[in-house]
């Protein structure tokens, strides 16, 4: 089982890593777009949605690879407190019976809508913007299924963790 | 009964954000938990969770909300290239001659720290590791020492551009649209980020000034508790050190906020070049390189991606809730509430002082501030004004023992030799200022609304 968790954890990764580039390059097209916007008087839509793109792109994809680092805020007054143990079954329970759920509604609330999307081809509402919308939507599926995939990761993890009464991480 | 299913929710919800599982999930996972046990009851209708891929679009394609990852950038950017070091270097230099410099440099350092980082707990770190030694080896009473630190890096929240005011200001001017179309008013007036920055300008530096005038204070009357021996500790430097360590952050700061008060960008467009403008700070300051531009983009990605889960979470619980009529739950509490729209401010300024306690400031934005924003703004209460009372009550509480979050993360770099009690202590002038200018906000509005409306 370690396995399979080790192979779901070097994917988002790699997933993370690469996607946090995105950051730095939604930094330099602002600026771009500034200074065509304010030194050329050329308002650059598709440019500016790419901004939006790549945002949606970073924290959708890269909610699942933050829940693997732990870097979701918690409210930790009593659980900083809490024994290993206590802990591990926290998030065990916290990822089955909340996160999971969570997901699964997403994922079904959002697929015909994001399906009847795909079906046209639906474009940008503003004239010369990224025709893509319907993949900008797809988004919304891809962060129920990354987070499903690690949360299999995390429990297994966490089982383990209890059936040693070790550390997780 | 089915009427106060609302207010079950939001025990439940509190009750198991104090397990301390993430708190999006939670607030997610608790609010369907309703949903499908409701539907299972028949007493909620499933097709109403159709909104969720709405919502979630809406928060993907949001405009205003693009600011937080650059600001964040930016914000991490300079505590990578170590200007907070250099500030407090060049700052301690010129004033370490005056009883009680040192903690007015501190003080200085925290404020642009807080109007170019804006995170509470990096402020508080930072000058908890390099400060505080430096205060306690000067002969600082701890009290003194803990207090300036912990209460200078809650400033944060409040100067601006600071990331609270940016998801402030995105929640608010929902909220004020909704009060006014409640009202009958079709052609909303709008409030706005650069509102926020604006109005929360004014309020900000008075508390720097009330924070120095209390450091003034304490060296007029109980100068033992400061620097050991007035004699100057260090050369003063240069002018041009000076200059040289200073000016780049602060030019920095200034041309972001101007550029956004002045009306000339949105902060979204400022939040992009002055996180240009930090990688070019850090490559001056020869900070630069591929592994830190590498740790920057990855903690601005953890960071966005833990903000923007918590606004999803908090916006599928704030459906359920609003299906099943939290809306009108709040607002005709509110309308039997004696006393009226102050004491409906009264009440909910208290609860967010109590939720401060164990919430942060994201999910109170997104959960809180929501539900209660448009009963208040439809009292008649300006946007900006609520907004400013909020961020310094939320501020406030950040600070007040034993539960505020600043003293968490103070203590966690201070030396074991400081008992917690004593950071208790020093902490209470500042709360005491913290409450002066509440008060201050509540009896002339006009420090918090004369900017921006000047200006607009």
């Amino acid at each position: 089982m370690k396995h399979i968790a080790d192979l779901i954890d070097g994917f988002q990764d790699r997933l993370g890593r690469s996607l946090a580039w995105l950051t730095a390059a939604m930094v330099a097209v602002t600026l771009i777009v500034v200074v065509l916007r304010y030194g050329f008087g050329i308002g650059a839509i598709a440019l500016q949605e790419s901004v939006i793109y790549m945002n949606s792109l970073v924290f959708l994809a890269g909610i699942a690879w933050t829940l693997k680092e732990n870097g979701h805020v918690r409210v930790d007054i009593f659980y900083s407190r809490f024994s290993m143990r206590t802990r591990n079954l926290v998030d065990l329970f916290g990822h089955l019976l909340l996160l999971l759920p969570v997901c699964i509604v997403i994922f079904i609330w959002c697929y015909d809508w994001v399906l009847a999307s795909w079906r046209i081809r639906e474009g940008s509402p503003e004239v010369g913007g990224i025709p893509a919308v319907f993949l900008l939507k797809t988004l919304l599926l891809v962060l129920p299924s990354l987070l499903i995939v690690q949360i299999v990761s995390e429990s297994i993890k966490l089982v383990l963790a209890l059936r040693t009464g070790g550390d997780s991480q | 009964m089915m009427e106060l299913i609302p207010l079950f929710m939001f025990a439940a919800v509190f009750g198991a954000l104090l397990l301390g599982y993430p708190a999006a999930a939670t607030l997610a996972g608790v609010a369907l938990a309703f949903a499908l046990g409701g539907a299972a009851l028949g007493a909620f209708d499933l097709s109403d969770l159709g909104f969720i891929s709405g919502r979630l679009f809406g928060i993907a394609t949001n405009q205003t909300l693009l600011a937080v990852p650059l600001f964040v950038f930016m914000g991490v950017m300079l505590e990578k290239s170590q200007i907070a070091e250099r500030l407090l270097d060049s700052l301690t230099g010129l004033m370490s001659g005056a009883k009680g410099g040192l903690a007015i440099a501190v003080i200085l350092v925290g404020m642009l720290m807080a109007a170019s980082t804006g995170i509470v707990g990096a402020t508080v770190v930072t000058l908890g590791l390099i400060a505080l030694p430096t205060m306690l080896n000067a002969g600082y009473d701890s009290r003194v020492a803990t207090g300036t630190i912990a209460a200078t890096g809650t400033l944060g929240q409040i100067i601006p551009p600071s990331i609270v005011l940016v998801l402030l200001g995105d929640v608010l001017s929902n909220a004020y649209q909704q009060a006014q179309l409640q009202q009958g008013i079709f052609a909303p007036n709008t409030v706005s980020v650069g509102d926020l920055f604006a109005g929360a300008l004014v309020p900000g530096l008075l508390l720097v000034a009330l924070y120095m005038g209390l450091i003034l204070f304490i060296a007029w009357r109980k100068p033992e508790r400061l620097e050991a021996s007035a004699a100057r500790t260090r050369e003063k430097p240069s002018m041009k050190t000076l200059v040289l360590g200073i000016s780049p952050p602060l030019i920095l700061i200034v041309a972001v906020l101007g550029a956004i008060l002045g009306g000339y960008s949105t902060p979204t467009e400022a939040a992009g070049v002055g996180a240009v403008g930090s990688v070019l700070l850090a490559l001056a300051y020869g900070k630069l390189n591929v592994g830190a531009l590498r740790e920057t983009s990855q903690e601005t990605l953890k960071t966005t991606a833990m903000v923007f889960f918590i606004l999803i979470g908090a916006s599928i619980f704030s459906l359920v809730f609003r299906a099943y009529g939290g809306d009108e739950l709040v607002r005709s509490t509110f309308d039997a509430m004696p006393g009226g729209e102050i004491g409906a401010l009264l009440i909910v300024m208290l609860v967010l002082f109590l939720l401060g306690f164990i919430l942060d400031f994201i999910e109170i934005t997104f959960v809180v501030v929501p539900i209660v924003g448009p009963v208040l703004l439809a009292m008649g209460f300006d946007p900006v004004w609520l907004g400013i009372m909020i961020a310094i009550n939320l501020q406030t509480s950040f600070l007040t023992p034993p539960f505020g979050f600043s003293l968490f993360y103070l203590r966690g770099v201070t030396p074991a030799s400081v008992d917690t009690r004593n950071m208790y202590r020093g902490v209470t002038p500042f709360i005491g200022l913290q409450l002066l200018m509440l008060l201050l906000l509540a009896a002339f509005p006009a420090l918090a609304t004369w900017l921006p409306y000047a200006i607009r």
